[in-house]
């Protein structure tokens, strides 16, 4: 049962990955369709970019935040309490 | 080539000939070892307890001969595109485990790992395919370049992955076995179920074999460390296995203990550091001989020190709680290739 909360935030990584991925394969990399222009494939670049970026951007704050909330409790129980 | 072979006495040899070629070379390479003074302190016993290191050129030599066996046995040149990407990998472990290499260094020159594995597609255009295939949705488009660019990379962060969780023993070849497993499960259904190429499941058998012999001298206490050479060459073969197993999914979920670890270590030290170089351990050991968490703030999050913050553990008890945490990530990555090749 210690394991518990560490096997959730593996269970939200699978979730994050598998769902990440297969938004960047079938959307990012489709996005704005096939550019016919300079223009349309500068905008649809930095579209992409900005969008793959996005999907780190998410993996990051929701590994890093279950991963704080995680460790502050721990530290919290850890620190020995006041008596009265 | 023997075409007169049937399946089964493929995946046999594959499986076994580097099976008893490692199990009867491991005793006299460990006493070679021994003898030329090539030992490592084990850290988290004391300065008595010297272990030989590096098995990794024999482990790389084990996979060798399987691979040479299934090119032998059906003329492809998938085992030798893996093989490559493994030699690529294994060198630049080597090198490191004699001179050391620096944090970045190590990642940049892996990525020679990958080129030399994907140029084979330049002779075996199925190589790979430039598709993912999810479970129970459809698979994705085509998408060559940035699919092969991703391969690439794949080596030097799959590598890297791999020998980070390489601190305890047992602790990368129970990594390595259980992976390869769950590797091996979801080629084999894809075989099964969609008429892929067996070739690809009697490529993973030499790894499967060359895990279960080094658990059986890396568990606790080791006789043997791997070495860098051993650890960045298993990440290697992996990742090219993955690639062309075509369950590349399935293989990501597998190794997320691995991912979850690098990614913490790499966000807590701010980039890639030579873990020689790290200055606060994220763990310690206590006098009782236990391994406890670092209450220090500028401790490197890894997930042994997740793992202890739970509460301070033996060595063993430490490497049993990783195997249960990479045999659920196993379990997820068997579901998601069984919904994905069975429905």
């Amino acid at each position: 049962m210690k394991l518990a909360p560490l096997i959730l935030i593996e269970f939200a990584a699978f979730l994050l990955i598998i769902g990440e991925t297969y938004a960047f394969f079938e959307f990012v990399i489709l996005f704005g369709g096939i550019p016919h222009s300079f223009s349309t494939f500068t905008i649809a670049t930095v579209a992409r970019v900005t969008l793959t970026a996005g999907l780190g951007v998410l993996w990051f704050v929701v590994m890093i935040g279950l991963t704080r909330l995680y460790v502050r409790s721990k530290l919290r129980s850890l620190t020995p309490k006041p008596s009265s | 080539m023997v075409p007169a072979l049937d399946l089964a006495a493929l995946l046999s040899l594959s499986f076994f000939v580097p099976l008893v070629f490692l199990l009867v070379s491991f005793p006299p390479f460990l006493r070679l070892l021994v003898r030329k003074g090539r030992v490592s302190i084990d850290v988290h016993k004391g300065p008595a307890f010297k272990v030989p290191e590096p098995a990794g050129p024999l482990l790389f030599a084990g996979v060798l001969v399987g691979e040479i066996v299934v090119f032998l046995a059906t003329g492809s040149l998938v085992p030798v595109a893996v093989t490559l990407g493994a030699g690529v990998a294994f060198a630049i472990g080597l090198v490191d485990d004699l001179y050391v290499l620096g944090g970045r260094t190590k990642p940049l020159l892996l990525i020679l790992a990958g080129l030399a594995f994907a140029g084979v597609i330049l002779l075996k255009p199925d190589l790979y395919t430039p598709v993912l295939f999810f479970p129970l949705i459809e698979s994705t488009s085509p998408h060559f370049i940035v699919y092969t660019v991703l391969a690439i990379i794949a080596f030097p962060v799959v590598s890297n992955a791999f020998n980070m969780m390489d601190s305890f023993n047992g602790e990368i070849s129970w990594f390595t076995l259980l992976t390869s497993l769950a590797l091996f499960v979801g080629v084999a259904l894809r075989s099964i179920f969609t008429g892929f190429s067996v070739i690809r499941i009697e490529t993973i058998l030499p790894l499967v074999a060359a895990s279960v012999v080094f658990l059986v001298y890396n568990r606790y206490p080791s006789k043997a460390f791997d070495g860098d050479s051993g650890a960045l060459m298993f990440g290697a073969m992996f990742a090219g296995l993955a690639v062309i197993g075509g369950v590349e999914i399935a293989a990501i979920i597998a190794i997320v203990p691995a991912i979850l670890n690098s990614f913490y270590t790499l966000s807590s030290v701010r980039g890639f550091v030579e873990r020689r170089r790290i200055k606060s351990r994220p763990t310690y050991v206590g006098e009782d001989g236990k391994l406890y968490a670092s209450t220090e703030p500028s401790a490197p999050n890894t997930l042994i020190r997740l793992i202890l913050l739970a509460g301070p553990l033996g060595e063993k008890d430490l490497v049993d709680n990783i195997v249960v945490l990479t045999a659920f990530s196993c379990l997820l990555s068997v579901a998601v290739s069984v919904l994905t090749w069975v429905y």
